[in-house]
């Protein structure tokens, strides 16, 4: 049976909904935007990579924030938004509910694709419930034992259930093993003995900062996929070679690099490029970066993008 | 023009040695329907290909040919997916069924397409990792099927759905290419654009799969199960509610409405539930230390949302007593009724008592049964309607009353489908959720890879129609 078709864009409007935990705001909210919406319905948006910057920022300068470890990408967080194509139309694209498998999933599609097709105006963000206490603990110690310290919560029942298990290397300085927790208080004693456990297994050192928040490691220079096995040897990598500060994804198998400064960072991010992207890009990883766009792969990829592009401008 | 079939059985049978080709009647005919099963749609030909390397020979052979390419895994569909809707040949993915790789270290798994699900899990058992979708049709479902339909189930409300889990997919072209899109790291690859993306969910409509790789997790320590009656809707709901803001964390919120308790207790699968309340299944899983601390609070919302009756265990016979009966609803629908049509909406949780009026309104001025189960947490709604295709006017009854359902989920603020795909059931419905614009933005993605709408067509969009 054929029903009548729309002769509109169904667009979103600006909306919060505590049932489905959904939020829709514009992309140049921030993290105090969302948390003023969310926060008196005991709601909270956990990915941030700098708390401080707009949404689309967030996104754009890579796919995963520390708090991915628990919850997924940001496009996994994402259920929806107002795509703005790069005549000015506006489109649609995805919905307010948290699943849906009806048509080609160009939500993920965009979200993953920087500005080659357009921009976000507004998101739909899946939001979580809000507890009563969060903070991290940073675990430091002998390397060898560190790694053994990390595989062991990677592998382990409480993965679930950390925020984050993030490496934080520096060229110089000790290693530290950090994983966020955000939980009602009566359970903060259970993640403190467990981590106190792996600490006190590995003859690591542990140390508590309770009220501490995700999201203030700051906009990546440079975002590196590879597996979570992989995130240790790129950190170390990175922070001797190329003395850049750098926060290892554990789970997500994602390191986010940071240039002390400024000037200097874009050809800082392409020499690091050139040296790692081959190795990554065979086993399926991928790097983004604010100062270096991914090059086109080839004809095919060029032909593609062509299509959809010319597809889509001439949608008008 | 297209060739005889027997032109196109010999060219397979030279291009791919290995492969099984079926064209007699009786051989196609388990290939003319999925698990919807009311309408068929038989192919002209059937091939099983040995390996990847052959599947590409059989693309290859099949698109020279002209003829319509339909993938299909386990046929367990509910939406119309692995069927020769145009006619046109089938491939039948069953004997790629390796599990080709599990690395623990690095947390994934490379598969072939025609792995069953449960299969994988038993594989995965030993090694403590799991990978956690589970639609009910596990232990015959592939995971080829599930990544072409972006498979959920019922504990995707915590843990996600398929598409959560790929890191990587290896694709046969239309020309017989294999082309790799992400892989163990779950990037993008060399390519600029995630072109996974539109891979997952694609229902067979860009290309052939033949392998994945995909994302695992530690398995859960502890589980406890809830089981709990509601007398009414709104106690019901408000059980739903409390449950998805709860920081308990529920890992699965199941719900059935009292026909499809009915329909249960009716059965020799029987529990001894009231025949005339709702019914929720929940679950909790994590450490020990966090799930035991949780387990009263998760009763006591059960409770003060207005059941009197709520069971719970860690026991894993227990367990699985308490959640049979929302297990057994599925595959009891096909022996109380000859034909039964199953919708896959997702609503906005506060629509839930208006939809379900409408279910129920609809289904009564058709005079046929309808029973419904629901992925509560994440507000996807299967209403099953029962019905006889023999029967003249029944088809046209429930195609009129998922027609008028699915306006008014869309109009609530819901979507068609969650987790079965739009296939060639649902097809007719998209223009209720894509606008001019988003419909010609979905509409260019196949024409990019194919064209001619070779793959699958009259899937996903009902103009899709391949022109040989």
């Amino acid at each position: 049976m054929k029903v009548m078709p729309l002769d509109y864009e169904r667009l979103f409007e600006p909306f919060i909904d505590e049932v489905d935990g959904v939020l829709c705001v514009p992309s140049d909210a921030t993290a105090a935007d969302v948390t003023r919406l969310a926060e008196p319905l005991g709601l909270r948006f956990p990915l941030w990579l700098d708390s401080s910057q707009s949404l689309r920022a967030n996104i754009s300068a890579g796919d995963y924030a520390p708090a991915s470890s628990r919850f997924g990408p940001f496009c996994d967080n994402i259920t929806g938004m107002n795509w703005e194509l790069p005549d000015g139309r506006v489109v649609r694209v995805g919905e307010r509910v948290v699943k849906s498998t009806a048509g080609y999933d160009l939500l993920r599609f965009l979200l993953g694709s920087g500005e080659s097709f357009g921009r976000a105006k507004d998101y739909v963000l899946r939001l979580r419930p809000l507890c009563d206490r969060d903070g991290s603990f940073f675990l430091t110690g002998e390397n060898g034992a560190l790694e053994q310290a990390i595989s062991r919560i990677l592998h382990g029942p409480y993965l679930h259930w950390f925020d984050s298990v993030d490496w934080l290397a520096i060229q110089g300085c000790v290693p530290q093993l950090r994983v966020t927790v955000h939980c009602p208080s009566a359970e903060w004693k259970a993640f403190a003995d467990y981590l106190s456990g792996c600490a006190a297994q590995h003859s690591l050192n542990i140390r508590e900062e309770p009220g501490s928040k995700i999201g203030g490691d700051g906009l990546p220079d440079l975002a590196l996929k590879t597996t979570p096995d992989g995130v240790i040897p790129l950190c170390r990598e990175l922070a001797s070679q190329n003395e850049l500060r750098c926060v290892g994804l554990c789970y997500t198998g994602v390191v986010h690099a940071y240039c002390e400064e400024v000037s200097g960072a874009a050809s800082k991010v392409r020499e690091i490029v050139t040296r790692t992207a081959s190795r990554l890009e065979s086993n399926g990883g991928d790097w983004i970066s604010r100062h270096l766009t991914r090059p086109i792969f080839g004809e095919e990829e060029d032909c593609w993008v062509r299509g959809l592009a010319a597809e889509w401008e001439a949608v008008a | 023009m297209t060739p005889p079939i027997n032109a196109v059985v010999a060219a397979l049978h030279r291009a791919a040695p290995g492969s099984r080709v079926m064209t007699s009647p009786a051989q196609l005919a388990g290939y003319d329907a999925d698990a919807l099963g009311y309408k068929a749609f038989p192919p002209d030909l059937v091939v099983i290909p040995h390996n990847a390397d052959e599947l590409a020979a059989v693309v290859r052979v099949l698109h020279d040919a002209g003829l319509p390419i339909c993938l299909r895994g386990a046929g367990t569909s509910l939406a119309g997916g692995p069927v020769a809707a145009q006619g046109g040949a089938i491939i039948h993915t069953s004997r790629l069924r390796g599990i080709r790789k599990i690395n623990i270290p690095g947390m994934w798994c490379e598969v072939e397409c025609g792995v069953t699900l449960n299969s994988l899990d038993e594989t995965l058992q030993p090694t403590g990792l799991h990978y956690p979708p589970d639609p009910s049709s596990g232990p015959v479902c592939t995971i080829g099927g599930n990544v072409a339909s972006n498979a959920g189930g019922a504990h995707c409300f915590r843990y996600g759905v398929t598409g959560n889990y790929v890191l990587g997919v290896e694709v046969v072209m239309l020309d017989g290419t294999l082309r790799r899109f992400g892989g163990p790291s779950g990037g993008r690859g060399s390519w600029r654009e995630d072109w996974k993306r539109l891979m997952v969910g694609s229902e067979g409509t860009l290309g052939a799969f033949t392998r994945f790789w995909l994302r695992l997790t530690p398995r859960p320590e502890k589980a406890w199960t809830f089981r709990a009656t509601f007398p009414n809707l709104p106690s019901t709901e408000r059980a739903i509610h409390g449950l998805v803001r709860s920081p308990s964390y529920p890992v699965a919120i199941e719900m059935m409405d009292p026909a499809s308790v009915a329909m249960v207790e009716r059965s020799p699968m029987a529990v001894g539930l009231p025949q005339d309340h709702f019914l929720l299944v929940v679950e909790i899983d994590g450490p020990a230390a966090l799930v035991d601390a949780r387990v009263q609070q998760l009763a006591s919302i059960l409770r003060e949302a207005g059941s009197n009756d709520v069971q719970f265990s860690d026991d894993p016979v227990v367990r699985a007593g308490l959640f049979k009966a929302r297990k057994a609803q599925g595959g009891l629908l096909g022996q109380v009724s000859p034909d039964f049509l199953v919708q896959d909406a997702v609503i906005p949780k506060r629509a839930l008592a208006e939809v379900l009026a409408l279910v129920y309104e609809e289904a009564e001025k058709a005079g046929l049964p309808a029973v419904t189960v629901m992925h509560a947490g994440d507000g996807n709604l299967h209403p099953n309607f029962l019905f006889d295709s023999r029967r003249p006017g029944d088809i046209e009854k429930v195609e009129a009353i998922s027609a008028c359902l699915m306006e008014r989920v869309v109009a609530v603020g819901g979507t068609l489908s969650g987790e079965h795909g739009i296939g060639n059931d649902k097809a007719g419905y998209v223009g209720l959720i894509f606008g001019p614009d988003s419909m010609r933005m979905q509409k260019a993605v196949p024409q990019v890879f194919d064209r001619a709408s070779q793959f699958n067509p009259l899937k996903i969009f009902p103009e899709r129609r391949f022109a040989a």
